[in-house]
């Protein structure tokens, strides 16, 4: 049983103990794709916690037979939930083992303390039939073990926030079956970030990928509340077919004196600017479509540049996770088994309608 | 311009050209102009400027590639190969400049007939193009060199010679060769334009039936992707200048003969010190091997005479030459890889097909792939032979009239003949004919043709500084046409643009033109303006050639180029495969770049969204 393993001794088969999130990782490492490197604290190391001092059994009675339209009983009973968990006390195992890794990884870099991005990563999350993705918590920029630590346990207690709780009793999803695993990651020290679909996401053409990007950590894009930088790339001869440039007037950074990750204004000066380099936008769809052949279906990216780091050293795949809407399309044929000569045919008779 | 905002453009029969072309109807031939009996079909097509084919005014006599294509082009489509829904294309001349039109469709019952035509006879093209392609080269060659070999009197001797007396008398003499000659070589320009054509309608629509798989496919595929899947490799466009590489490389391998040719004398000078010494003479015999035929290469695109070719202007391959002889010198890499060409080429194609899900799609895009790729060479290979050597040709025989005509005083200059049509022509061969019959002391209308031919250049000149509306009447609802489609991308977007009427002034402040994104990449770099085709010895390495359209045989400036932009040409126009080829970023078709941007301006070029921005004037 192990309670923490590092990305790079995980994969699609790692699922049941560290969730979607961190076995995607996992899977790109093995493929070669540059990821910032971490750790995963395993769904065992949630089990054992959630075992101790009858926790577990607390958890599920307060759950059962819960009405998720009633508001107020589902606000209660996830509340009383957290709070339990937030007063229980790591295994003592645990906590030294999410120390010991925590410290391995600045030690690696050479740093004392190194800023990570906790994130939480469910089992039942990015199946490409169900879209569980944003439920859980994510915490940036955590600094310090014991920040981590802390992280850790409000990643597990996100499982039962009032959002996660409904969805699943409304999608008759039992909540035992959903185990919750919790991604360190080292921060990615980002001068633009975004998101990646190896489709294009409006008409399905499969020979684009289609880019969003702004200035400062991906979550403005994430969350949608800048209008990003849109990039319609070919994926084969890696053409720039449509370049859309927006006005990013906010951007997700690390303040050093509130000492946690803020919105600020962008310098007007850069707001009208395009956020990435030509060279880095085709070497993120070089970079998306290993993926996507790596994995044989279209993928949902996210993905930051790194300041301090030379160009192509500095583009990194932070998530990457089945594109849902596209791949759930029945495929039938767009054109059918046809002969040179029937397509020949048809092409013959057509008319190009004008105005 | 009230018109225009009302969603059409000017009525060709109540169109007005300015003062200053006055008389321009008389240099071309009367059915080329808009009638009145012809008024009610007239008025009901869409004519718009051919800026690929007649991109400046026309000089009378260079009309006749014109009017062989009108033919040549229409009747594959409407009576031999019966493309079913489409017509042929029509052409006028409007103040010198010349306006087209896909015709409207056929009558539902001729459409009928055309699809049983076309299902017969199509397919079977397909099924044998290589054996027929064979037989093509073998005829078009055949054809060229009999216009080759046929003899223009280069003076009307005193008295016939004793030869043509002794031992029976001929028969007939200069007087009836001079007329006979030229009819023959018109014959052969108009023969040579039908061979033009066998199999490029075929060649199109394959293209355009590709493009549609494609889409339907990847709905948001490029132009210029598709290019890139389709397009070959140029095999004899690409041979002058394979010879170029050739004659550099031998350079360097003999004693002596670099230096010469890397120095600045003139071609002739040149080749008089090779001439001293055995390597120098080994060097001027591959020299003349290669001439022939791969410097019939027009500088331009073959259209106009006063383009010239390798053969009339060879400072330019010259040039070329002492250039790639420097590279050589650095030990840069001169050729091309034709296998390199072929393996991308695989792999693109490769790579889109992988990304097809369906099995039945991906059968069907390998045979749409297929079907393009069996024809598509013609697109590429027939333009040498047709637009290159055989104009060249031409051009050469026409001179010669041209110099005949200069001996017996009817114009100043050789190149004046180009001035008067194919029709004028054989009139004016009659009268010299008749004054050399009627014996000595017989005055020829000299001065008449030569204040016509001055006339005429004034009009041509006039014309050049009028802009021109981009098209005359009402633009249809529907073209079936696939030149209209794929030559001159006409298309929705085309024709509302127009309809906004562009203006050239208002783009040039603006610092922004905009045109089709042909090859992907962005430069920038100083503009190097070149509206004459001889001035390409001004080219810099590293600067953007802005110019009316590229051409193939300018290939050796690809590789020393940032960029380059056109005012002509769609995105499979020849300019555009050969950038796409040397990946040379590149904007086609912008309508106005050589007349906003000048030569030192810095500018960038944006060949995947189709921008040129200048970004500091000189």
């Amino acid at each position: 049983m192990d309670y923490i393993l590092d990305f790079q001794n995980v994969d699609r088969n790692s699922l049941s103990s560290v969730g979607g999130k961190n076995a995607s990782l996992g899977e790109m490492i093995k493929a070669g794709i540059r990821v910032p490197p971490g750790f995963a604290v395993t769904t065992d190391s949630y089990l054992r916690f959630i075992s101790e001092a009858g926790l577990k059994d607390k958890i599920y009675g307060l759950l059962s037979g819960l009405n998720p339209e009633n508001t107020s009983q589902l606000l209660e009973a996830s509340e009383e939930i957290q709070s339990m968990m937030g007063r229980q006390e790591f295994p003592g195992e645990i906590r030294k083992a999410i120390s010991d890794h925590y410290r391995r990884l600045c030690d690696w870099f050479a740093a004392r303390i190194m800023p990570v991005a906790v994130r939480s990563s469910a089992t039942a999350e990015d199946l490409p039939t169900a879209s569980f993705a944003g439920q859980q918590d994510t915490y940036l920029w955590i600094q310090g073990e014991e920040e981590v630590a802390g992280k850790v346990k409000k990643c597990w207690s996100s499982l039962f926030n009032p959002r996660a709780v409904s969805y699943r009793i409304k999608n008759r999803f039992p909540h035992e079956k959903v185990l919750i695993s919790v991604g360190v990651q080292k921060m990615v020290n980002a001068k633009a970030a975004g998101v990646m679909f190896t489709i294009n996401p409006t008409d399905g053409d499969p020979s684009k990928a289609v880019i969003e990007a702004s200035w400062g950590l991906g979550e403005t894009v994430v969350s949608g509340s800048v209008n990003p930088d849109k990039f319609v790339v070919d994926k084969v001869i890696l053409e720039i077919g449509e370049r859309r440039i927006s006005e990013k007037h906010i951007a997700c950074l690390f303040d050093e004196e509130k000492g946690e990750v803020v919105n600020c204004e962008v310098d007007p000066e850069i707001r009208g600017k395009c956020c990435l380099e030509d060279r880095e936008v085709k070497m993120l769809v070089q970079m998306g479509n290993e993926i996507e052949r790596h994995y044989g279906r279209p993928m949902d990216i996210e993905w930051a540049i790194d300041k301090g780091l030379p160009f192509p050293h500095n583009i990194f795949i932070v998530q990457a996770r089945p594109e849902t809407v596209w791949s759930q399309k029945k495929k039938e044929p767009l054109l059918g088994k046809k002969s040179g000569y029937e397509l020949l045919m048809e092409r013959a008779m057509k008319r190009i309608r004008i105005p | 311009m009230a018109d225009e905002k009302a969603g059409r453009f000017p009525d060709p029969h109540e169109f007005k050209v300015p003062k200053e072309l006055e008389g321009w109807e008389e240099m071309y031939p009367s059915h080329y102009l808009f009638s009145r009996d012809r008024m009610d079909w007239e008025k009901r097509q869409f004519w718009y400027q051919d800026k690929i084919h007649a991109p400046e005014p026309m000089p009378p006599l260079d009309l006749i590639f014109q009017e062989a294509w009108q033919i040549a082009l229409s009747q594959y489509t409407t009576r031999v190969f019966c493309i079913p829904p489409a017509q042929g294309i029509a052409q006028r001349m409007v103040g010198c400049y010349m306006y087209i039109c896909a015709v409207e469709p056929p009558p539902p019952e001729v459409i009928g007939e055309k699809a049983e035509q076309f299902q017969k006879r199509v397919f079977y093209v397909f099924e044998h193009y290589d054996e027929l392609w064979d037989k093509w080269l073998v005829k078009f060659k055949a054809l060229g060199n009999e216009m080759a070999q046929l003899k223009i009197p280069g003076e009307m001797p005193k008295f016939a010679p004793d030869d043509q007396v002794f031992p029976a008398p001929k028969g007939y003499y200069v007087s009836y060769d001079v007329v006979e000659a030229f009819d023959k070589l018109v014959n052969m320009m108009f023969k040579g334009w039908q061979y033009h054509f066998e199999m490029l309608n075929l060649t199109y629509l394959a293209y355009l039936m590709f493009a549609d798989v494609a889409r339907k496919l990847f709905p948001g595929i490029s132009e210029s992707a598709i290019g890139k899947m389709v397009a070959g490799a140029y095999v004899s466009m690409f041979r002058p200048e394979e010879e170029l590489c050739r004659l550099a490389r031998l350079a360097v391998s003999l004693r002596g003969v670099k230096d010469v040719l890397s120095g600045t004398q003139s071609v002739s000078e040149k080749l008089s010190a090779l001439d001293t010494t055995p390597d120098g003479r080994q060097w001027i015999e591959e020299y003349k091997k290669a001439r022939e035929p791969w410097f019939y290469v027009s500088c331009g695109s073959g259209w106009l005479h006063h383009e010239g070719s390798w053969l009339t202007q060879p400072e330019i391959p010259f040039n070329y030459i002492k250039d790639y002889i420097g590279r050589l010198g650095r030990g840069e890499k001169i050729e091309r890889s034709l296998d390199e060409i072929d393996k991308q080429r695989e792999k693109i194609i490769s790579s889109y097909r992988e990304l097809i899900k369906s099995d039945d799609d991906r059968a069907s895009f390998e045979n749409a792939y297929k079907t393009v790729r069996t024809i598509y060479r013609y697109a590429e290979d027939h333009l040498f032979w047709v637009e290159h050597w055989f104009h060249t040709i031409w051009f050469g025989k026409i001179r010669d009239f041209g110099r005949l005509m200069v001996k017996r005083g009817m114009i100043n200059a050789v190149d004046d003949i180009f001035m008067f049509n194919r029709y004028e022509i054989p009139e004016m061969l009659t009268e010299l004919a008749t004054g050399w019959a009627l014996g000595v002391n017989i005055p020829l209308r000299s001065d008449y043709y030569k204040a016509k031919a001055e006339k005429r250049k004034k009009i041509l000149n006039a014309a050049r500084n009028w802009t021109q509306p981009p098209a005359l009447g009402v633009p249809p609802e529907e073209v079936a046409e696939p030149f209209t489609i794929m030559l001159w991308g006409i298309t929705t977007d085309k024709v509302k643009e127009w309809l906004k009427g562009a203006d050239a002034s208002a783009a040039g402040e603006a610092g922004e033109i905009k045109g089709f994104a042909s090859s992907a990449g962005s430069a920038e770099g100083p503009a190097r303006v070149l509206k004459l085709l001889k001035d390409i010895v001004d080219l810099k390495a590293g600067e953007v050639l802005v110019c009316p359209s590229t051409n193939p045989s300018w290939a050796p400036v690809f590789t020393k180029i940032k960029a380059a932009v056109t005012d002509i040409g769609g995105l499979t126009s020849h300019a555009a495969i050969v950038c796409r080829e040397y990946g040379v970023p590149s904007v086609t078709g912008t309508g106005i770049a050589t007349s906003v941007i000048k030569t030192g301006d810095i500018i960038r070029v944006d060949g995947d969204t189709g921008v040129v921005t200048i970004v500091k004037r000189m």
